[in-house]
């Protein structure tokens, strides 16, 4: 009898034992490049450091002290919010819409869906010069084209001032990203079942009902997913941006990412840059808490 | 009170003719079944008559007006889908308000609505509940609701019974037959389940291969058939049908003869190959022409049903009484009662030779 109750625990502890050895590489990577990285962060922003000798004292919160009272830091945050909101309202409208449009019975779909990818896994360095190619006030195709059809009179100076400078890099940014939201969605909207919608025709519902009744709820769990996703990547977003604009003109479109690297090598302030990291890190916590919650309940 | 009619109607899926010129004339409040095998065009028609596919050619009309080119929503009926198409996200209340909501009904009434179908179809302790939530004959019930809670012209049902246990069955047929009885609306009801057909129909129409084969009320397709598939589709066990020649007054089967009455077939019956139909229930044990061996006894409880080789080597079921003792291997004399004999055409899919009504003595199916 007894060692037919002490069976099962043993047994289990042999799985545990088991799970704890299966999983030991992962966890040794992790630590390695993830928790690693984030204690070295930690522990240099209490430091002042010149970036080229990696020298400096320490001078506990005084980093972050500058970072509660200096503006750079959140006027960086306004502004890398305005380009995460901006970039991101306009992917999810943009890739939705398209995928609503890819999913009907047009005759070239098929073409169509592989040439939706197309920005996506352009790399950023080549769409970027493409982009500034567009829209360079000397020489610009979109400058010219807006010319020709009358909506403006002058060439416009499109990265080199406000707003117009936002208004690029999140159009450029919507354009590059937009297609993962039409490849999400539209797997999605392929796995709703057709009667759902004929039954909402019988019921009485119209194109709009039906999109709002029918199609949106079954999308919603998908773009919750893609919408805290690609906030976390927009909220990140380092090379689109140091590309097209560098940050400016000054620095009205330097988003927080920007900010750590100007600080960290063109003011050579390590320890600085570090505590805004950390700061930068807190915030994205929120998405990435939301996301965990989220992806949680789902399973 | 609609009538529906479908004229000439032909759907075909690419190469595939799911429906060759169907002809229907509905009157307005009648209860129709649409009953045949499994493929054979039955959904096809509901959701010609729904406004879900659209026919190859042919008209459609409801209430006398044509409706071919009205979507769905605009032809004012009810549908219950073969796979419930319940709205996932919503309540099983919120599902079943839903068409009242997209009529513009307001909410007061619509609950009450809700309140009162949900009591007809015992759903009331589900109210809340999501569809996911819910085993199939729970969800099944919903679509129903959801169909019942509008006034429409038409209430088109696909199955909408077939998951449901026994005893939930026979309640919701009995329930069925009461709602059209007291609402008096047109019911089109697709099934593949002839007791359904026999017990609910004012009128059944089987269909076979996309092909229309009788539409008629359930006594006359029980006893006068138009063909030979509509012999053997309705009534369990199926009419036993015996292929033989017709020589003057007389069936002859293999070394048998059958003595026929003349007068009960059409005057163009002329001597030659054709099929000899007949009941289980209309053979007679122990007395007649025909021997035969006993080869299975299958006791149901209220009746036995034998499985008889006749002499020259066909098979016929006969239906007896249960207390019945017939061993297996014993020979049995028996015989054919006259008055219930069909004559088909030879060939897969015979017409029936006798005149309109006689084979059988008329049983009334539903108190109409
Ligand atoms: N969209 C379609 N494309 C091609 N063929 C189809 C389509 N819909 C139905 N069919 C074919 O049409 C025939 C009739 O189908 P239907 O669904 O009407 O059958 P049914 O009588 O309702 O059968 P069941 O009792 O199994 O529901 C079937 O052979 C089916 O394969
Ligand atoms: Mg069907």
């Amino acid at each position: 009898m007894t060692a037919i109750a002490t069976d099962p625990p043993m047994l289990e502890r042999r799985y545990a034992r088991l799970g704890v050895v299966l999983i030991a590489p992962t966890i040794l990577v992790f630590s390695l490049v993830i928790v690693y990285p984030l204690l070295a962060a930690i522990y240099l922003s209490l430091f002042s450091i010149y970036t080229p000798t990696l020298q400096g004292e320490f001078v506990g919160l005084d980093n972050y002290a500058k970072l509660l009272t200096q503006k750079a830091f959140w006027s960086s945050l306004g502004t890398t919010l305005i380009w995460t909101v901006g970039t991101l309202s306009l992917q999810i409208l943009a890739g939705v819409g398209l995928a609503l449009l890819l999913h009907q019975n047009i005759w070239f779909r098929s073409l169509a869906r592989s040439l939706v990818l197309f920005p996506y896994f352009l790399s950023t360095v080549v769409a970027v010069l493409v982009w500034r190619w567009l829209f360079n006030d000397l020489y610009g195709a979109l400058n010219h084209g807006l010319m020709q059809l009358g909506v403006i009179d002058m060439p416009l100076d499109w990265l080199g001032s406000m707003p117009n400078a936002m208004i690029g890099v999140i159009l450029v940014g919507a354009w590059k990203y937009f297609p993962f939201v039409v490849i999400a969605v539209l797997a999605r909207l392929q796995t709703i079942p057709e009667h759902l919608y004929e039954a909402a025709r019988i019921d009485g519902a119209g194109p709009v009902s039906r999109f709002f009744d029918v199609t949106l709820p079954q999308l919603r769990s998908v773009l919750t997913v893609i919408i805290l996703l690609r906030a976390i990547w927009d909220f990140k977003e380092f090379d689109l941006l140091y590309l097209l604009t560098g940050g400016g003109p000054v620095t009205s479109t330097q988003t927080l990412s920007l900010l750590v690297y100007q600080e960290a090598f063109g003011l050579n302030r390590m320890g600085q840059a570090a505590a805004y990291s950390v700061g930068m890190m807190l915030v994205m916590l929120v998405f990435m808490i939301l996301y965990i919650r989220r992806t949680g309940r789902e399973s | 009170m609609a009538n529906v009619t479908l004229s000439k109607v032909r759907k075909s899926f690419g190469a595939f003719t799911a429906l060759e010129e169907l002809n229907m004339e509905i009157a307005a409040g009648e209860f129709i079944a649409l009953l045949g095998p499994s493929g054979c065009g039955k959904s096809t028609t509901l959701r010609i008559l729904a406004g879900l596919e659209f026919p190859t050619s042919g008209e459609i009309s409801i209430d006398d007006r044509r409706v071919n080119d009205l979507p769905p929503g605009k032809r004012d009926i009810a549908m219950v889908f073969q796979s419930y198409a319940l709205y996932p996200h919503m309540t099983v209340a919120e599902n079943i308000a839903y068409p009242l909501k997209k009529h513009g009904v307001k909410r007061p009434e619509r609950e009450a609505a809700v309140r009162q179908a949900a009591e007809l179809l015992q759903l009331e302790p589900l109210l809340d509940r999501k569809p996911k939530q819910l085993s199939g004959g729970q969800q099944q019930r919903v679509a129903l609701g959801r169909a019942l809670v509008r006034d429409p012209k038409v209430f088109l049902l696909d199955e909408p019974l077939s998951n449901l246990d026994a005893k939930l069955r026979s309640y919701m047929r009995a329930e069925l037959i009461e709602l059209h009885r007291r609402l008096g609306k047109t019911m089109v009801y697709v099934t593949h389940d002839q007791l359904e057909a026999m017990t609910m129909a004012t009128r059944i129409a089987v269909m076979h291969g996309g092909r229309l084969q009788q539409f008629d009320t359930p006594e006359m397709v029980y006893n006068c058939p138009a063909n030979r598939f509509v012999a053997s589709f309705i009534g369990t066990p199926s009419m036993n049908q015996l292929e033989g020649r017709v020589e003057g007054g007389a069936f002859i089967l293999g070394p048998d003869r059958i003595a026929i009455d003349r007068t009960m077939f059409r005057d163009d019956l002329a001597d030659g190959p054709a099929v000899l139909g007949i009941r289980p229930e209309y053979i007679q044990i122990g007395r007649g022409p025909l021997q035969a061996t006993v080869r299975l006894a299958e006791n149901t409880g209220h009746e036995t049903i034998l499985t008889l080789e006749l002499s020259e080597g066909s098979r016929i079921t006969a239906r007896v009484e249960a207390g019945s003792r017939h061993k297996v291997g014993q020979v049995l004399s028996l015989g054919l009662q006259n008055d219930a004999v069909h004559l088909f055409e030879p060939g897969e899919n015979g017409a029936r030779l006798n005149k309109e009504q006689t084979g059988a003595a008329v049983i009334p199916m539903r108190a109409q």
